[in-house]
């Protein structure tokens, strides 16, 4: 067992880390206080070929596989977890589906541009009705000629405010469901019928767009369908599968954030006349939240070495996002304790980064749905097949 | 057009903790960066290929014993930026230092042949003042320009911007005010101040199909290109100190009438 | 023992929540929002006597005991945790120290304005190299001659004080400052010459409180402000923030409760899967357990309110109290945006005001960890041991 990044690697953790802390962390603050789209840095990251990291090089990505992807969405996470969410919304589960079960002409028209990061995508999942319970789209999609026309709406979608090409799940027919039911399209957000109707306004990841969309009669060529018409469901499924390592890893990037910055304060402020560094409640949540961070950061990156062998990782995926969102929250929230009453002001980056994590709980698949997966996995290994 | 580089590596400053009172220096984190005025020179000799027709070559600045490695990587990046061709030079017992570097690199630009223009950095963040551009184009018998802030290459000329440092001495500059531009006939060697450019980030493709590819670095024997007779410093290190120890000030406290009052004495104490 | 509040204290539950319902629900997205201290509120609350709410009538208080008064926060909170923190503030660290230190004319002078809304108040101790650390003091009080001191005179105050609650908004500022005999406290009317309330802290939560830095430069009080006996300062303050734990706690208690309302609500309306979430056992599990805890921090809120009226309580009791009142407040409102899904997460809906409002409970008054350390001084005292922080 090797467990040494390869020497690209390496060098693409080193290209990254500059780059975040050049471009990235001297904005973060304004992105959340402004509520500001990161257009200048998606453009940047574009031009180094950054919004491609994982794909092929054929296809204009950068052929670093899904450990390079970790390790992007690691250093972003370390100093913007909104930059991070742009990026992993654009390459883990828009552009993603694309490339899972894209055509040959698909990737060639969509998947290269977005790889280049000359276009941005978005992944058009979720509904009022269906959140957790994805396959409950009612967003219709009917045949009509050589094209189907998609009525209907989403909500909560990252980057839907200004996304270029969003991978949009349709109910071809509503009484088959999840089963034969749904169909997955690759929709460009100029063609009539297509609108913004709103932004969300959350609690934190201020820099991203958290879009409700509404389509009306939409018309999306046949050629844009994604897959098989009415097995869209699974092509959208293995996508959010993928989508949970890297979530996972911008979560490690957030806890080591948080570590440093713990560290750096609890030698620095001194309360009693020593500094925090000597009190045994500082050393022991600096220790706990360490541990968790290698741990993590092991799970992380082995996960993503099974995807770039391609070995099965539902299973593991669904813990790395589960485990990362909960360390990040755990590490962040010690920190900002440690820094006491600075730690809740505005001024510093902390409360930015607590409100910012609080999120990754939540979407991308609760924190329940990645327990179920997780459970119904082993259980299936075993032959029962659980009712969640 | 043929651009030689010349680039080194430096242990990261931000890595390092100098504990005066224990009279040491700690390496925290060992993180090696190219060398920041190097990275200007790079940054000059890629934004020349940008506007032309131009091969980079990106030479090492030091020749470590075991830092084969070392070196490999700094020319790696510079590969994953821009460069075309990179070598390294292999074969060393023990530290070259600047002098018998130049004639290692000297011997280097001959092999290379058709060396228009070397660039490398003005100065070291370890050492200071650079001693090896000027040294190569003296052994090179080139004309040389240091401390540049811009490079244009014109025909067989290159345009060179420098920054005036205040002199009493007056005449025709040009180049309007705080700079001169120097014309200077090519082969020549410059050298760039730090920070003069804005490095730009490497491509992520060529990056990472630089570091996969084992044998992207070529590698020169230096005994095949030099007599090693010439590579023993001339110069002795007998050892290394801190500088000697500055009187720190006094600090008053307590209230603002109080202070004011101790201020007053001190400075009775020290005029008189 | 009696678990049951009386029917007076019915009574008063039912006038507070009509109070709440009707005067601080309806603005408090819209305070939040703009980050504006919510005088209006205030206004209507004195009106009510909640102001003075355990002040004597002859100060025209309304004399609640104390356990009244924590069901008031308690109620206060399940609306806006912004106005409990500020009402708090403002009774049991400020207008409670004059009632217990002050001097007959101090406590003619200010509490009666207090009760009415007329003077606000605020509690000016941290300082920015004295947070936890209290026994030393910058900030300085000093008399121009000696023997001053003792005939009253004026006194000069010089320092600068952080996190000031309720900064901007008060009339009168409890000053604490570093004296020849200890720690001493100050009645500083906010208009007293060489004070500035400076910067504003933007914060994470509680935006429509305000906590300033306020600047003491040559700041003079006649020497007759001084609330109690010079250098009895440290005790003042450990009072009021003895008598805030239980006020925080009894805020942090409604805050809960407030938040497993909402979230059960929305369990048992949004359907996934074909029924309400509130049929699946991890949702059940979160609710359980956020009440469980809820219910237990009640009583353990009552029983401090009714030890601090009976002038009872030990530093063990008032820090677990606090310490307690935090963690439960803050694990129950997380639990409960995780059952709100994305919906938590939305400024639209309240939970994700209450996360960012609860986080500080941790922090203010005490943060957990020094509070730990004084019920740990109580434990091991009763074995002879001195648990030194």
């Amino acid at each position: 067992m090797d467990f040494m990044l390869s020497p690209e690697h390496q060098a693409l953790r080193r290209l990254i880390r500059d780059f975040a802390e050049t471009e990235v962390a001297p904005v973060a603050a304004d992105l959340d206080r402004e509520h500001r789209v990161p257009h200048e840095i998606m453009r940047k990251l574009g031009q180094i070929g950054l919004l491609g990291v994982c794909f092929p090089q054929e296809y204009g990505g950068m052929g670093a596989g899904e450990i390079g992807y970790c390790i992007l969405m690691e250093e972003l996470g370390r100093v913007c977890t909104s930059t991070a969410t742009n990026v992993g919304a654009h390459i883990g589960i828009g552009a993603m589906v694309i490339y899972l079960d894209g055509r040959e002409e698909q990737k060639q028209k969509y998947l290269i541009p977005l790889a280049r990061g000359e276009k941005i995508a978005a992944f058009g999942l979720t509904e009022p009705n269906a959140g957790s319970d994805a396959a409950n789209v009612h967003t219709r999609a009917v045949r009509e000629g050589d094209s189907y026309i998609l009525d209907g709406g989403k909500v909560f979608i990252t980057n839907g405010g200004y996304a270029d090409v969003i991978t949009v799940m349709a109910a071809t027919d509503p009484s088959l469901g999840a089963h034969g039911g749904i169909t997955a399209f690759i929709v460009e957000t100029d063609w009539p019928g297509f609108s913004v109707a709103r932004e969300e306004d959350k609690m934190g990841i201020h820099g991203t767009s958290t879009a409700e969309l509404v389509f009306e009669e939409l018309r999306v060529p046949q050629e844009n369908v994604l897959g098989k018409v009415g097995e869209g469901f699974i092509p959208f499924m293995k996508s959010l599968d993928m989508g949970r390592l890297t979530l996972g890893a911008a979560g490690l990037g957030g806890a080591e954030a948080a570590l440093d910055w713990a560290v750096r304060w609890a030698k620095t402020r001194k309360q009693c006349g020593v500094e925090l560094a000597h009190k045994q409640s500082v050393q022991w949540m600096i220790a706990n939240m360490a541990t968790e961070i290698e741990a993590l950061r092991s799970l992380i990156y082995r996960v993503g070495w099974m995807v770039d062998t391609g070995q099965p990782f539902t299973q593991l995926a669904a813990m790395c996002k589960l485990y990362g969102s909960e360390v990040a929250s755990r590490a962040i929230d010690m920190a900002l304790q440690i820094h006491g009453g600075l730690g809740l002001s505005r001024d510093f980056p902390i409360e930015r980064f607590f409100r910012d994590a609080r999120i990754a709980e939540i979407f991308e698949g609760t924190n329940e749905i990645q327990r179920i997966v997780i459970a119904s996995d082993i259980f299936r290994q075993h032959g029962v097949r659980i009712r969640p | 057009m043929k651009i030689a580089v010349i680039l080194g590596r430096v242990l990261n400053p931000a890595g390092i903790v100098v504990n005066r009172r224990r009279g040491r220096i700690f390496v925290n984190r060992e993180e090696y960066v190219m060398q920041p005025a190097d990275r200007c020179a790079l940054e000059a000799a890629l934004q020349i290929k940008d506007g032309s027709e131009a091969e980079v070559i990106a030479l090492p600045r030091d020749l470590l014993p075991g830092d084969a490695v070392g070196s490999a990587d700094v020319l790696r990046r510079a590969l994953s930026m821009g460069a075309d061709r990179a070598v390294n030079f292999t074969g060393r017992a023990s530290d070259v230092d600047d002098a018998g570097m130049t004639h290692v690199l000297a011997a280097a630009v001959e092999r290379l042949g058709g060396v228009d223009l070397v660039l490398t950095g003005a100065t070291t963040w370890d050492t200071g003042q650079s001693q090896l551009g000027p040294r190569l184009a003296e052994v090179l018998d080139w004309p040389q320009v240091v401390d540049a802030w811009a490079v244009r290459v014109i025909d067989d000329r290159a345009e060179v911007v420098c920054q005036i440092l205040s002199s009493p001495v007056r005449g025709d500059r040009g180049g309007g005010s705080g700079y001169s531009i120097f014309e200077v006939d090519l082969p020549a060697v410059v050298t760039v101040h730090p920070g003069a450019l804005k490095s730009r980030y490497p491509d992520g493709v060529r990056l990472i199909n630089v570091y996969r590819d084992d044998g992207v670095v070529e590698q020169w024997d230096v005994a095949e290109m030099v007599d090693t007779g010439n590579l023993v410093p001339l110069l002795e290190k007998r050892g290394q100190d801190f500088p000697p120890q500055r009187e720190r000030g006094v600090q008053l406290e307590g209230t603002p009438q109080e202070m004011a009052k101790a201020l007053a004495g001190e400075l009775k104490k020290r005029i008189g | 023992m009696d678990f049951a509040l009386n029917e007076e204290q019915e009574m008063f539950l039912a006038m507070f929540r009509d109070f709440s319902t009707k005067e601080v629900a309806p603005s408090v997205e819209e305070l939040d929002h703009a980050e504006q201290p919510p005088l209006d509120v205030l206004r209507k609350a004195a009106q009510q006597g909640f102001l003075g709410a355990t002040l004597p009538e002859q100060y025209f208080g309304a004399e609640l005991d104390y356990l009244s008064y924590c069901l008031l926060l308690e109620t206060l909170a399940k609306d806006s945790l912004s106005v409990a923190v500020t009402l708090a503030t403002h009774v049991s660290l400020a207008a409670m120290s004059i009632l217990a230190y002050g001097t007959g004319a101090q406590k003619e002078a200010w509490l009666g304005p207090m009760a009415a809304g007329e003077v606000i108040g605020a509690f000016a101790f941290t300082e920015p190299d004295a947070g936890s650390d209290t026994s030393i003091l910058q900030t300085r009080v000093t008399f121009p001659f000696d023997g001053e001191e003792s005939e009253g005179g004026e006194a000069t105050l010089n320092g600068v004080k952080t996190w000031v609650t309720n900064g901007e908004i008060a009339s009168l500022l409890l000053v604490f400052a570093q004296g020849s005999e200890g720690i001493d406290a100050f009645l500083v009317p906010a208009d007293a010459p060489g004070l500035t309330v400076g910067y504003r802290e933007p914060t994470l939560g509680l935006r429509s409180v305000t906590f300033n830095t306020v600047y003491l430069e040559g700041c003079r009080v006649p020497g007759a402000n001084r609330l109690g006996e010079p250098g009895t300062g440290l005790e003042i303050a450990q009072q009021a923030q003895d008598r805030m734990a239980v006020a925080l706690a009894a805020a942090g208690l409604g805050e809960g409760e407030a938040a497993i309302e909402t979230a059960a609500q929305f369990a048992s309306e949004r359907v996934q899967f074909g029924v309400p979430i509130a049929q699946k056992q991890a949702i059940q599990n979160y609710i359980a357990e956020a009440t469980a805890e809820v219910e237990a921090l009640r009583y353990l809120v009552y029983r401090a309110a009714w030890l601090v009226d009976q002038g009872q309580g030990t530093p063990f009791d008032f820090s677990v109290v606090k310490v307690h009142g935090a963690r439960v407040a803050r694990n129950v409102t997380n639990r409960m945006v995780q059952v709100m899904g994305g919906y938590g997460y939305m400024e639209d809906y309240p939970l994700a005001r209450r996360y960012r409002d609860v986080r500080a409970f941790s922090i203010m008054g005490g943060p957990t960890e020094l509070q730990q350390v004084r019920v740990a001084q109580q434990v091991f005292a009763e074995r002879d041991v001195e648990v030194v922080p």
